[in-house]
């Protein structure tokens, strides 16, 4: 169920600054933009602050494969909005179709071997977090991924764990091919701090 | 622990405080209850119960009326915003401590 407050902004300037992205992005700004400033100081601050620096900071991972590994634990939770949304700021930085294979299934997609063992481990963690071992994270290891490598992509898999539920709980609207197309771009050029 | 580029311990911190900890318009304990229900732990008070289970197991097969039943008894939009905010920040935190456990049990993980 969508929360009319969270719809129309919590105060003036949250009013002003949807109308504002309105104006200049030339359509609706998407419901994870609106949840982002709502309430702001409460959840928005430390999702954000979080989503940034793991989604854009160096890492061993591009922001393509990271942004490729939040579609798919979307994918896992069924999450149709955040599947959209993260499958389209990949598609900003690798083929189209490459996204499509790798949802499609991406132990068969022509991926790296080690970006195969980082979403074998983050499909475990989202869908059976508590059969989680020591040695499904051995065998992320023995893919090549290195420890750290391996830390990012957790951190990517706990927050998509955390949007993809709020955003179905809040019944995100879905934006046409086009929109998301369009909110990817801005995604990737100014991130997610709210 | 595992270094990274990021300080994802102290972000995985901050977000637990703040949502679960912090002041509201919620009572931070039943946002905690709701947390913890949501990762996988006990039943809790009606109607919390049910919406906290739903977005624990299943988020996408969330109802209007499990929302609204939240919404009724938390008395306010914001109240009941951070209490789906809970439900999924603990689904989200039970995820990243059971990952992180996995992670250090190996032996390749530098001290």
């Amino acid at each position: 169920m969508r929360l009319p407050e969270i719809d129309r902004g919590d105060d003036f300037t949250n009013r002003l600054l949807i109308g504002f992205i309105s104006i200049v992005s030339g359509m609706r700004p998407p419901d994870a933009a609106r949840v982002a400033f709502y309430h702001k100081n409460f959840f928005g601050a430390p999702m954000g602050a979080w989503t940034q620096a793991t989604m854009r900071s160096p890492s061993t991972w591009s922001i393509g494969e990271r942004e490729l590994m939040a579609a798919m634990v979307a994918k896992w939770n069924s999450c149709a909005f955040c599947v959209g949304a993260h499958g389209a700021v990949a598609a900003k930085t690798m083929e189209r179709p490459l996204v499509d294979a790798v949802l499609a299934d991406f132990r068969s997609a022509p991926i790296s071997r080690t970006l195969k063992g980082a979403l074998a481990f983050l499909e475990i963690m989202t869908l059976r977090p508590i059969e989680l071992s020591g040695e499904h994270a051995r065998e992320a290891l023995r893919s090549g991924v290195t420890a750290e490598a391996l830390k990012d992509a957790i951190a990517v898999g706990t927050l998509f764990n955390i949007i993809t539920r709020y955003a179905d709980a809040l019944d995100f609207a879905m934006p046409s091919a086009k929109e998301f197309d369009r909110a990817a771009g801005m995604l990737l050029k100014r991130g997610y701090a709210s | 622990m595992i270094s990274s580029r990021s300080d994802h311990h102290s972000f995985a911190e901050t977000l637990r405080r703040r949502v679960l900890e912090g002041p509201g318009e919620s009572d931070p304990a039943l946002r905690r209850r709701v947390a913890a229900r949501s990762a996988g732990g006990p039943s809790i008070e009606a109607p919390y119960d049910d919406l906290a289970r739903q977005i624990g197991e299943s988020a996408c097969r969330t109802t209007d009326t499990q929302v609204a039943n939240v919404l009724a008894a938390a008395g306010s939009e914001k109240a009941a915003f951070e209490l789906i905010a809970a439900a999924a920040t603990g689904a989200g935190l039970l995820r990243w401590q059971q990952a992180i456990k996995a992670l250090e049990e190996t032996s390749d993980a530098p001290a």
